[in-house]
């Protein structure tokens, strides 16, 4: 008996641990947890060949490649590397007469802002990287603490504003801020749907920041909120009674949000207990991922989200799209066209500015380097950058009717 | 009146599958002491199986359920003879971290087998149907029903045969047991067999309502060992009455209290069961 008392202790104690690590990693991760028990682990594409005369710049990536947030970091990596690989098998490039071509090196950082920021001092201090790519907002911020010291570029690829707040003069935000959504979508929807919204979003701090964004938004165009909860996808088997109790409320719209697949879960559950209204989704969901995890665009009706890369009219979009789906069989996501394409407008910032490793220089040859972006290296249309490191893109957005994607025009910025 | 019992199907439902989890997770701690961290990788590992076969060989849903309840005991099997039997006369801390150990490697091995992507399990019972004005899909019910059959079924196994009578009875007294002739590295086996079937089951039966991924155990295994806790380390009944109470609290509780805590739900139930009854529901052993 006291064996097993003993024994029941051990396990409590244990229990509390694991409670306790998954809240902390949790806390700041941006889509998932549990991330911090796997090994380190690295990920290099294969250094490129050099000819004689020709040198290499290494590039880094520092994100996640194990635990539950791999996918969306191998999404991103994938972006970069195809981008490399084509630069690199076209020739390298040249800067004053000099040809490089792109080693990347990619670190592991589990999806922790602390190990991000160790692997961003190894990449500057080890292989005197001048970019390094980091796709989450926590090892964005954390990079961000000694950056402009260390010298290197931050390539943060994360919708979260307040990357620019920070005065950082080596940071360039790649992809839309999330700030330029909330009001074409809750335009769309209360237009279409009515005023009752029901907040269902991820319970992280991407989905409360979004969430204390949207809904100032929709209560200034006159619409309520009728009931407002969290949804973790870390830690919840099933959403059923969650959005029971939402729909009991009678909303018309739905606010949901986090990785695609378990977004478009909750989506499916709420038409089952009988749901007719809209839903605005976050734009960390993928349209065409949660049409693939659905069956179809058709099970997706009424939702307003960001646009499918491959709705996209530029020169680049369908080569891209036919590519990268050919060459890593899975779908092209704007997790990789932006990366991919930011990739190239780095390249040529170095050659507009002349140099491979001097980051204020590249900086400020951003602009020229939007400027010379190779057509067919568009696969949306970037429009420049912002004082504070921003690209400009229009907004991308779209909706579902009748199991059609139809794109939402909007010259809000 | 229809949310509550909307609520009570819902939380029926989710308690079900903790039932079926805990249920192998409580024979195994009643028989051989060891509390399996382990155990909610069989049941990841049991829903990778059922997919594939699913969608490689084409096999029906109920077929490819059975193949993968006997892959999954094979699995608990190999690693009790690999693992925990060679280790049998080791501290229970051992054991513990032996368990922690086969659970990240199995789950890094499905993120190598099968990649860290969400997958989804397509079953022909998506149909919604309504009884009584509450609303449901097919698939709720077989989880709801299939879990009945399923206890049934061990509840005559281990009452009206030989065998289970000799598991019983190894939980009840060790050295009884020994003394009686009954084999323990037999018991030992079939217990672990049983748990991993049990696992394969309730991961079939949870996972077209559900995704699939590496990490997808671990959600489960916090809840069945608070189950087992709650319902006494080794009880039958008590992981049975923790799964439902468990699955019906977190349900009534998002609804009536807040849904922000639900998760905490289940460790406020725990920390009042065991301030009011330390040894859980139904203290001991296997009944």
């Amino acid at each position: 008996m006291v064996k097993i008392r003993k024994l029941q202790l051990l396990v409590l104690t244990v229990l509390l641990a694991f409670s306790l690590t998954g809240c902390l990693s949790q806390s700041m991760d941006s889509t998932s947890a549990g991330g911090g028990k796997k090994n380190e682990e690295e990920a290099k594409t294969e250094t490129p060949e050099v000819a004689e005369g020709e040198k290499v710049v290494n590039i880094g990536y520092s994100g996640p490649l194990s635990g539950p947030a791999a996918l969306y970091g191998q999404n991103v990596l994938n972006g970069i590397e195809m981008a490399a690989k084509e630069i690199n098998n076209s020739g390298g490039f040249k800067v004053g007469g000099q040809t490089y071509k792109i080693n990347l090196v990619a670190l592991d950082d589990k999806y922790l802002p602390n190990e991000t920021g160790t692997n961003a001092k190894r990449l500057v201090q080890e292989k005197d990287t001048s970019i390094v790519f980091i796709p989450h907002s926590g090892g964005v911020l954390a990079s961000q603490v000694f950056n402009e010291k260390d010298e290197f570029i931050i390539g943060a690829y994360t919708s979260e504003p307040r990357i620019e707040k920070q005065n950082n003069a080596l940071t360039v935000g790649i992809p839309p801020k999330y700030s330029n959504y909330p009001e074409m979508f809750s335009e769309y929807a209360m237009k279409k749907f009515g005023k009752r919204l029901a907040v269902l979003p991820t319970a992280t701090q991407y989905g409360k920041d979004w969430t204390e964004t949207l809904v100032p938004v929709w209560k200034k165009m006159g619409g309520e909120v009728v009931y407002k909860t969290e949804i973790d996808f870390n830690k919840e088997t099933d959403f059923y009674s969650t959005v029971t109790n939402a729909l009991d409320k009678k909303p018309d719209v739905l606010f949901v949000g986090g990785p695609s697949e378990p977004t478009a879960l909750v989506m499916k559950q709420a038409k089952q207990l009988g749901f007719k209204g809209g839903f605005m989704v976050m734009d960390q969901a993928k349209m065409e991922e949660m049409a693939k995890v659905l069956g179809g665009y058709d099970k997706l009706n009424g939702m307003i989200g960001v646009k499918p890369v491959r709705e996209n009219n530029e020169p680049g979009t369908a080569n891209f799209v036919k590519t990268y789906e050919s060459k890593y069989k899975k779908l092209a996501t704007s997790e990789s066209a932006f990366n991919y394409q930011s990739l190239y407008v780095f390249v040529e910032a170095m050659k507009a500015a002349g140099t491979v490793d001097e980051p204020k220089k590249i900086m400020a040859g951003m602009d020229e380097g939007i400027k010379n972006l190779p057509k067919e290296k568009s696969i949306y249309p970037l429009e420049g950058i912002t004082q504070k490191g921003g690209f400009i893109w229009p907004p991308h957005v779209a909706a579902v009717e009748d199991g059609k994607v139809v794109i939402i025009e909007g010259d809000k910025k | 009146m229809d949310l509550f019992l909307q609520q009570l199907l819902n939380g029926l439902s989710t308690g079900s599958v903790y039932t079926l989890v805990a249920l192998g997770l409580t024979m195994v701690f009643g028989v051989l002491h060891i509390p399996n961290f382990a155990h909610g990788a069989f049941y990841m590992i049991g829903a990778y199986v059922t997919l594939t076969v699913m969608t490689i060989l084409g096999l029906h849903y109920w077929v490819a359920m059975i193949f993968s309840v006997f892959v999954i005991a094979s699995l608990a099997v190999l690693s009790d003879r690999l693992v925990y039997h060679p280790l049998r006369n080791a501290s229970p801390l051992q054991h513990m971290i032996a368990a922690v150990g086969i659970l990240l490697f199995l789950e890094a091995l499905a993120q190598v087998l099968w990649g860290a992507d969400y997958r989804r399990m397509e079953t022909s019972y998506d149909d919604v149907v309504h009884i009584f004005g509450l609303t449901v899909t097919e698939q709720r019910l077989l989880i709801l029903i299939a879990a009945v059959v399923i206890m049934a079924a061990l509840h005559w196994f281990l009452r009206k045969t030989m065998i289970g009578s000799a598991i019983i009875a190894m939980a009840q007294n060790r050295e009884g047991a020994y003394l009686v002739g009954i084999n323990a590295n037999v018991i030992s086996v079939l217990t672990f067999a049983i748990s991993g079937a049990l696992a394969a089951a309730a991961a079939t039966l949870a996972s077209p309502i559900n995704l699939i991924f590496p990490a997808m155990g671990n959600l489960v295994i916090m809840k069945a060992f608070v189950i087992i806790i709650i319902g006494g380390m080794g009880s039958i009944p008590g992981a049975i009455l923790g799964g439902y109470l468990l699955g019906v609290a977190e349900s009534f509780g998002a609804t009536y209290i807040s849904g922000d805590y639900k998760d905490m739900i289940a460790f406020v139930l725990l920390v009042i069961i065991l301030t009011v009854k330390p040894t859980g529901l139904f203290p001991g052993r296997v009944h």
